[in-house]
């Protein structure tokens, strides 16, 4: 085997010889060339044209047609612009006038384009700052923090779809935790129907997605932190600083690249939000959940045409604004640095 | 005087951080334990005003009956199982040899295949779905394990690639000349020196493509959804879900807890290298 396995390679011309780098790379590459890289181009082939599964006969090519209609389709596009509150205001809401207009603006349903939007702009932010938070504290937890690290990251562990079940119930009307508890204290009366008023159900579905990845974030957090020379800290002390400005000063600017990649990381998972939608809502009540996801998967399989073209041109032009949104994060960090 | 204000204003700020850090790791949890306490309950406890968290009455009822009536349950499971366990194995076993493919060999286009999988990592799965869709349709695999597998194995790829390049690529070259030296050809240095160095990456890798699988939730439900002897676990509980809310949710939360229990005490056992592997797969962009 040793000298023959030599001899072999040193010819090298021999069809058969299976020692070779090709040999090594071909299982990866028909696999992923067949079953990833050319569903991705068939669907972006499939994109300028009119498809519907079940009438192939009646396939034609529209060029930029599908991504044209995605422009006028209310269902894609509406959006209520800048909402401002109805009614006389208190004090205290003139007094916080910008936040309100901005808060009602963002909890305002529109089409699938803005309502994922908009649940990206509710989930990113909560999603950098909660997850640093308890990082910042299970790294001072001492002997303590693996027990507590691992105990935020069991969510994670767990699918979308049981944990949008389990949440389901815990938001339930009647026999939900949350309105068990809510009726304990007093001023909210019977609790509310999360999942079923439009102006409630996004932001529960934007709690349950920040509980859901608060662990892997914390896990991002922790593992940026550890990058951190305990020095720097020790030595900012040693100055004069309070444990607060150093950490304030010396360690969380050290953190921006792991915060750049969890808000990156979470808004890039955000804009792609579907199960939860799918199981929770359905995207309603109305439309007020409905998400890009899940509108092209139902323009696909589930309106009966099986319109394949024109979901296609919905997943393409979602990856091209998922790109553009990427590529305008790198942009502005690397002109601030 | 001062110092021992000192002494109990730390302690007394220690006290709190374990308070708050315990609170949190609560709330993590208690969804968890809310779904397995329920299961315990009888009917009328399920259904009353007056919720309590620990059932008042203990009782398998509601396990039984899942056994005896939800059909479809084993099947998930078992798809899941020989899904996850599958892609798992492919994946690696391609990967991995394609990774020290091109992280130990200088060959025609070895850039470009490099290039087409790290870019692929850009663009996001369900880009592909419609063109998946179609292409196991007519290859007759909707609605097959195999099909599923051979999409998931293909989706991982790219990470176990990226994740083992590295990995390899920090072994040391002289191992690989020693081996070289003996009369090793390529293919028995990967088994007998690139596997064993590798090891813990493989195990990383390992979990995070079982993990994706186990939870893959999109495309098991647009190709495996015709028959419950093709369905997986997310797609049946949340099918379960639609068809026993209005029934007996009892039923549906031993379901829900026998589903999430296994991973969570994998996960547990085997944390370290879940998290290796998470964080692995999340520094790829």
């Amino acid at each position: 085997m040793t000298t023959a396995g030599e001899n072999k390679k040193s010819r090298g011309r021999r069809v058969w010889n299976l020692d070779n780098p090709y040999v090594f790379v071909l299982p990866a590459v028909v696999v992923f060339g067949t079953f990833a890289v050319y569903p991705i181009l068939r669907s972006l082939y499939l994109s300028f044209f009119h498809y519907e599964f079940l009438r192939p006969d009646q396939m034609h090519w529209l060029g930029l047609g599908n991504y044209r209609e995605i422009l006028q389709d209310e269902r894609v596009i509406a959006w209520s612009g800048i909402v401002t509150p109805q009614g006389p205001l208190s004090l205290w809401q003139i007094a916080l006038y910008p936040l309100l207009v901005l808060g009602l603006t963002i909890n305002t349903p529109g089409g699938a384009f803005w309502n994922t939007i908009r649940f990206t702009i509710m989930y990113v932010p909560a999603a950098i700052i909660l997850p640093l938070l308890l990082a910042v504290m299970i790294d001072r937890a001492g002997r303590l923090s693996t027990l507590f690290r691992t105990l935020n990251f069991i969510p994670i562990v767990v699918s979308v779809a049981v944990i949008s079940i389990i949440w389901m119930w815990l938001y339930h009307p009647e026999y939900g935790v949350v309105n068990t508890f809510l009726r304990g204290l007093p001023g909210f009366g019977e609790g509310y129907n999360w999942l079923s008023d439009p102006k409630l159900a996004m932001p529960a579905i934007v709690a349950m997605c920040v509980w859901h990845g608060l662990g892997f974030n914390m896990l991002l957090y922790l593992v940026g932190l550890q990058r951190i020379p305990t020095e720097l800290n020790e030595a900012a002390l040693v100055d004069g600083a309070t444990s607060w400005q150093a950490f304030w000063k010396v360690r969380l600017p050290l953190l921006k690249p792991t915060m750049f990649l969890v808000g990156l990381l979470s808004a890039i998972g955000a804009l792609k939000v579907f199960g939860q939608m799918f199981i929770m809502t359905g995207g309603g009540p109305g439309d007020s959940t409905l998400s890009v996801v899940l509108y092209l998967y139902n323009i696909a399989f589930r309106y009966g045409k099986f319109r394949f073209g024109y979901a296609s041109a919905l997943a393409w032009a979602l990856a091209a604004f998922i790109f553009l949104v990427t590529l305008v994060a790198f942009r502005v960090t690397r002109e601030r640095e | 005087m001062q110092v021992t204000f000192d002494k109990v204003r730390r302690r007394s700020n220690a006290v709190l951080l374990y308070l708050v850090l315990a609170v949190i790791s609560l709330l993590s949890v208690v969804p968890f334990l809310w779904i397995i306490f329920s299961s315990l309950k009888p009917y009328d406890e399920l259904y009353s005003k007056h919720l309590t968290f620990f059932p008042r009455h203990y009782t398998l009822v509601n396990y039984t009956t899942m056994f005896e009536r939800m059909v479809g349950f084993d099947y998930y499971y078992r798809n899941t199982v020989l899904v996850s366990c599958g892609t798992v194995i492919l994946t690696l076993f391609a990967g991995s040899l394609a990774a020290y493919a091109l992280a130990r060999f200088r060959f025609k286009g070895d850039q470009v295949i490099l290039l087409i999988f790290l870019g692929t990592i850009m663009v996001p799965g369900e880009v592909g779905l419609i063109g998946q869709y179609e292409l196991l349709s007519s290859y007759r695999l909707l609605n097959t394990l195999t099909g599923l597998t051979l999409s998931y194995t293909a989706f991982n790829l790219a990470i176990t690639i990226f994740i083992m390049r590295g990995v390899f690529a920090s072994v040391p070259q002289e191992l690989l000349d020693a081996a070289r030296v003996d009369g090793c050809s390529w293919w028995e240095s990967f088994w007998q020196i690139m596997v064993p160095m590798g090891a813990s990456g493989l195990a990383a890798s390992g979990t995070l493509v079982f993990l994706n699988s186990w939870n893959e939730f999109i495309f098991a439900l647009t190709m495996n959804n015709w028959t419950d002897e093709a369905r997986t676990l997310p797609v049946g509980i949340q099918l379960l879900q639609g068809q026993w809310q209005h029934w007996d949710y009892g039923v549906l939360f031993a379901s829900v807890m026998l589903s999430f229990l296994p991973v969570i005490i994998i996960f547990i056992l085997l944390q370290k290298y879940f998290m290796r592997g998470l964080t692995a797969g999340a520094v790829k962009g």
